[in-house]
Formats: structure tokens, sequence, C-alpha cells
């Protein structure tokens, strides 16, 4: 390899590429098309995070100027948590349309996440959304082999490539060169636009840059460059291994639709049927069953509560529970309500642990495609994931039941046993309960999550190379 | 210079060349006459090294091509019977692009100089490709050649479709390439052209080199009987 040689080419071919009119028409209508992503993505988040934010308020206010009330009443009065998108959502919408954003939460029920943007569609969705993650996963691909397909085979074609490789430089230098031309054209035409999309889009929905998500959008568009690294090298092998342009066109848009067409949904379907996931009605019903399985605290021969009423009035030394200086019913409602929350979080993460093996399939594939590698980790990055949606059920179930737990010790402590449900507690109770937060996924758990998808990246960059050496050493595709 | 010792190129049962036995000396031209399929571009493409000979050897100055077909490029240049290069750039700027590419780091003056020495007038200089004649741009790959001080120079037919003053002019520039010792090889239809300017001439049939005629020993017509006999 010869560093001189390999950037004499590169150099040929950005100048060349730059002298035609056809790429820059090709990317004023990517510019535009992306821009429009951006714009309508930004658009929507900012919307989004606004209505939630007038529901939050709402749903706070009506909690906080509830009277004085019996606390067990305070716990079916519910409440109502929502998840803010992410900064960088408006960029990849990834999972965010399918899942939903907020919870009712009350007591004895473990209500699942609600409203999604598929539950609501208004259409839009089902033509499919156009985000900016995926004009720059999709149709950049298109872009690169459309000004990149007859970058050697086109030479073949008219003879040069003989006289060039009758020069000093090897059909290697000419690969890679030709491959540093194109990656280079590419970076200069999206990776600039995708770091200013990134930065002004964030500024506009958050007002302001965190160094968290500053390091997110530094990784995506590393990532992104490695993205169309991959697809350059693919269309550079595929013209060199191709007789004639037309060949090569044909065999790249083959690739195309098997990468970003076949592959993907093979990928969902295959994922679904080995690890099959029950329905939302069969997880319920599942549930339900399990709990009375447990014991059915309204059954007053029910043996599980048989033996903690008979521990408790042992705990206490009195023979009948209106003696006891706690009130029983709030002590039955807390372990009904121990006993529901531990049964539904075994279903749960079994049922996730289902979902994860069915991505799991995807992301081995993503050694097979490049595109569901970028889909993976830029999903991760920008916050729209599985385990982002996954880690907000979590932390409303956690919150559901330490508010409810609250409410019951409240009921236990300062609630008589006898003529309960005409006694009332002061509000300041549960005004002084904490509210609920989101706690987003740190960027290192990302990327764990997206770790096989890196590693398919990197394999695949690394695959590339290995696949022009090979190319350049063999004397058929020289003619 | 170039040498093919029982050279042979087979495809299944096909035999596009078969045991040519060749030696070329610096200063000499030898052209290879004969129909489409005889041989002569296999034999090429073997001497270029973009095939691989199915037995015997071409070596170029003592150096197996099989063997070291990037090593052999130094010495060789080639030019298509149309050389088509970039047509966006100019004259000078291909010159310039395939001469960095072999190596040499020339001034514009000395393009300008090399591209005089093929023939192409000063003002197409820094005109694009696109419109020039094909005589013009097999100037420009001549120039290529010379700039790479190739010792061997492989043509392929590159005098077909020229006017016959660029041809001719053509014929004059090999052959003062030929009169500094660059053993030059070309394979050609013209048999007029290959009288004219070749020392020895060689008609090939089916693979095989029938004959070989020192070319001042035999008159055009002479040697039109003996092709269209031999084919």
């Amino acid at each position: 390899m010869h560093f001189k040689f390999i950037t004499i080419i590169a150099r040929q071919e950005w100048a060349s590429i730059f002298r035609s009119k056809i790429p820059l028409a090709l990317f004023s209508v990517l510019l535009v098309v992306s821009l429009l992503a951006t714009f309508t993505g930004w658009q929507y988040v900012s919307k989004f995070n606004h209505q939630q934010k007038n529901a939050h308020q709402q749903v706070h206010d009506q909690w906080m100027s509830q009277p004085n009330r019996h606390p067990h009443r305070v716990a079916h009065y519910g409440y109502m948590v929502f998840r803010e998108k992410s900064p960088l959502s408006f960029f990849d919408f990834g999972l965010d349309s399918y899942v939903g954003n907020s919870v009712f939460l009350e007591a004895h029920r473990q209500n699942t996440v609600n409203m999604s943007e598929a539950g609501f569609s208004n259409g839009m969705l089902r033509f499919g959304e156009l985000s900016m993650a995926m004009v720059l996963q999709l149709l950049v691909p298109l872009f690169i082999i459309f000004i990149g397909f007859q970058t050697i085979s086109g030479l073949k074609q008219n003879g040069v490539l003989k006289i060039l490789l009758c020069q000093k430089a090897s059909y290697l230098d000419i690969l890679i060169g030709k491959t540093a031309g194109l990656t280079a054209v590419v970076w200069a035409l999206f990776l600039p636009l995708l770091l200013v999309s990134l930065i002004a889009g964030n500024l506009l929905i958050t007002g302001e840059i965190q160094g968290e998500t500053l390091l997110r959008t530094l990784l995506l568009t590393f990532l992104y460059a490695l993205y169309f690294l991959i697809i350059t090298i693919l269309v550079v092998a595929v013209s060199a291994m191709s007789k004639s342009s037309k060949n090569a066109l044909m065999v790249l848009v083959l690739i195309w639709m098997l990468f970003f067409i076949v592959i993907p949904k093979s990928a969902q379907s295959l994922g679904g049927s080995l690890h099959e996931a029950p329905g939302k009605i069969a997880f319920e019903q599942a549930i339900e069953q399990d709990v009375s399985e447990q014991g059915d605290s309204h059954d007053p021969d029910d043996p599980h509560f048989a033996s903690l009423k008979a521990n408790t009035l042992k705990k206490y030394g009195v023979d009948s529970i209106s003696h006891l200086p706690v009130n029983y019913g709030a002590l039955v409602m807390q372990e009904g309500e121990n006993i529901s929350s531990n049964i539904f979080n075994e279903h749960f993460d079994r049922l996730i642990s289902i979902y994860k093996s069915q991505n799991a399939v995807s992301s081995v594939l993503s050694f097979i495609d490049p595109y569901l590698a970028i889909r993976n980790i830029s999903m991760n990055l920008s916050g729209t994931d599985f385990d982002s949606f996954t880690a907000f059920q979590k932390q409303t179930e956690k919150y559901r039941f330490e508010k409810t737990k609250k409410l019951n010790e409240i009921h236990l402590t300062q609630i008589k046993y006898q003529n309960d449900s005409k006694q009332k507690v002061s509000a300041k109770n549960w005004q002084e309960q904490p509210d609920f937060a989101f706690q987003p996924l740190t960027i290192n758990q990302n990327l764990t999550a997206g770790g096989l998808s890196l590693t398919a990246l990197l394999a695949w960059v690394l695959a590339g190379f290995g696949a022009l050496t090979y190319v350049s050493s063999k004397r058929a595709y020289q003619l | 210079m170039l040498e093919a010792k029982n050279l042979t190129k087979r495809y299944g049962s096909h035999t596009a060349l078969n045991k040519l036995n060749l030696s070329i000396q610096p200063g000499e031209i030898f052209a290879l006459l004969g129909q489409n399929g005889a041989g002569k571009t296999t034999t090429i493409n073997l001497f270029l090294g973009f095939i691989e000979p199915t037995e015997g050897s071409a070596s170029i100055n003592g150096i197996s091509v099989a063997e070291n077909p990037q090593e052999i490029k130094k010495y060789l240049a080639y030019i298509p019977e149309t050389v088509m290069l970039y047509p966006n750039l100019t004259g000078l700027e291909n010159l310039e692009y395939f001469s960095s590419l072999a190596g040499f780091d020339y001034s514009k003056k000395e393009l300008g100089g090399l591209l005089t020495t093929a023939g192409l007038q000063a003002q197409a200089f820094d005109q694009r490709l696109a419109g020039y004649s094909k005589g013009m741009r097999q100037k420009v790959g001549i120039a290529i050649a010379v700039a790479k001080k190739a010792k061997v120079l492989l043509l392929d037919e590159p005098t077909s479709g020229l006017d016959p003053k660029a041809s001719n002019e053509f014929s004059q520039i090999i052959q003062s390439l030929a009169a500094n010792g660059t053993a030059i090889l070309m394979a050609t239809h013209d048999i007029f052209r290959a009288k004219e300017v070749a020392s020895r001439i060689g008609i090939m049939k089916e693979g095989n080199l029938e004959s070989v005629i020192d070319a001042s020993m035999i008159s055009a017509n002479e040697l039109e009987s003996l092709y269209l006999k031999t084919v």
C-alpha cells in the first residue's frame, strides 16, 4: 500500500464527484428531506413534551388538592405518571411511536404503559414516519450506491482501469483510494448536517446542551461515519467485482433490498417465532391466576392470610384483631400489595426477557446486515430503545409500590380498625410524597445494551477492508 | 526485453493461445496480425499480467510476469484501442494524474513537453478530454507511456479508427520511441501500417503464431496475400 497513491486517487475521486452535477442534485433532495425530518421530529417532540407537561401539572394539581381523606381512598384515587421524550428522540424515533409514555398508577393494580402513538395512529404512522435517522440509515446508502456504483466498473468498461493498473499504484491502492475519496465526499456532505441538526434540535427542545447529550451526539456522529464507510466499502467492492456498471448497479440495488427490507423483516418474524411472547390479555390473566393462588385477602379461610393473622396476634400478644394497636385491614392490604407486586415483577421480568431474546436475534443478525447494527445502536444512544421503555415501566411500578405502601402505612397507624371507613387523615400526608421523575438510562447502560451491535459495526469495517484486499488480489476482478 | 516461452492460455477446452515463443529486443517493433479471436489480445493481457498463463511463461526484462505482476509494471506501458481516460479532466491533468500514479512528479512545463513529444498541439493541453478526437486522446495515451519511461510498450490495435493522418503521426511517434530503445509489441488489423512501422511481423491464427516475417523483406501486397492465405 502506498499512502501517496491512495491520496492521489482519493483526491481525483473527490474532484470528479463534485465536477458532476448529479451527486449534488441528489444531495439537495436528501438535504431537504432530512431537514424536513428534523423539523417535524423537533416539532412533534416539543409539542408532545409540552402536552405532557400540562397533563402532568393537571394530575399533580388534582392530587395535591384532594381534601382530607381516608388514605385508602387516596390510594384508589390514583396518580398518572409520564415519561418525557429523550432529548435526542427527535432524531431517531426508535420504538417511541409504538410504546407508551404514560401509566395510571393505583392501589392493587399494576397497569401497563398506555397511549402509544400507534394506538392513536392518525395515519401518518401507517405510512411510515420519516426521521432523520431513517434518512441517514436508508437513503444515504442509496446515495452512496448512485455516486459509487461505477467507480471501478466504469473504469473497466472504458479500459482506464488497465492503464491505471499499468502505473505503479497497485489495485489495492486504487480500491482504497476510491473508498477514501467516496467516503470523504459522503462524510463532508452528511456528517456536518447530522452534527448541526442534532445540536440545533437538542437546543430547541431542551434549551441547553448537557455534557451527556453532547457525548451522545458525538458518538452518534462517529458511528454514522463508520456506517457510511462500511456502505462505501461495500459499493466499491461490488463495483470492483462487476464486469459492467449495469451489473454493479443491479447487484447493489439487490443488496439494498436485502439489507433494508428482507433481513430486517425476517429478523423480526424470526425473533417472534423463536421466542414467542404472550399477548397482553394472556399476560394479565397469568398474573391474576398466580395472585389468586398465592392468597385471597378477601377469603377469611385463606391459609396464607389465616397465618398472617395468627402471627400478627401473636406478635402483639392480643387475642383479637380489634385489640391490635395497628389497623389490621391496612396490614392485609399491604400484604396483598407485596404479593401482587412480586408476582407482577416476576411476570414482567419474564416478558422482558422474552422481548430481549427477540431483540437479540436482530443484534446477532447485525453481523450480516450493517443496517441492523446502526439501527440498534442509534436507538440506544437516542434513548428510544427497548431498554429505555422497560426502565420506565419498572420505575413506575417501583414508584407505585412505594406510594401505595406509604398510604398503607398511614392507614396502618393513623386509622383505627373500628369504624375504619368513616375516618379521615390530613391531606398533608400525601402532599409530602415525592413526585415521579423518570430516570433515563445512562450512556454506559445504553452502550452496554448496544454492545453486540457496536461490535458488529466494527467487525464490518474490518471485514470490509479484508474484502477489498481479497478483491484486489484476484486477477479476474482486474479485467 | 519481452519474452514468451511456450506461453499457453486455455479456457476450459478452448485454447486461446497455444505455445507462443517470442522474443522482442529493445528498439524492436513487433506487429501481431490476425483476426478477432486469434489470440492477440490474450498475448498482450498475458504480458500485462491481467491473466495467468495455463502453461509456459511470459517475462519482461527477465522477470516472470505471473510471479511478479506488480514488479513488471515498472517497465511497461499500455495503450488500448481507445484511450478513454478522464473526460472531465484536461489533457494536461490526465497526464499529471497518471504519471503521479506511476510515481513521477513532473512540473507543468515537463508535462507540456511530454504532450508535445506525443504530438499533441499546445492549444489542446488545457481543454477537457471530452472534446478531444480519438487521435488526440491516443496522443495523451502515448504521453502517459513516455512519462513512465517505459522500456516496453504494449499496444492493442492503437490505430484502428484513426484517420490516415493521425495514423501516420502515430506511426512516426512509436518509431521514434523504438529508436530510443523501447521494445514495442503491437496488435493490429492494419496490414499496411504493420508493414510501415514494424521491424518484424507475426501472423496469428486460432491461438497459434503461424509465421514471423522480417518487415523489410516483404512488400505490403505480399504481406496481404500471405495474411489472407494464413487466416
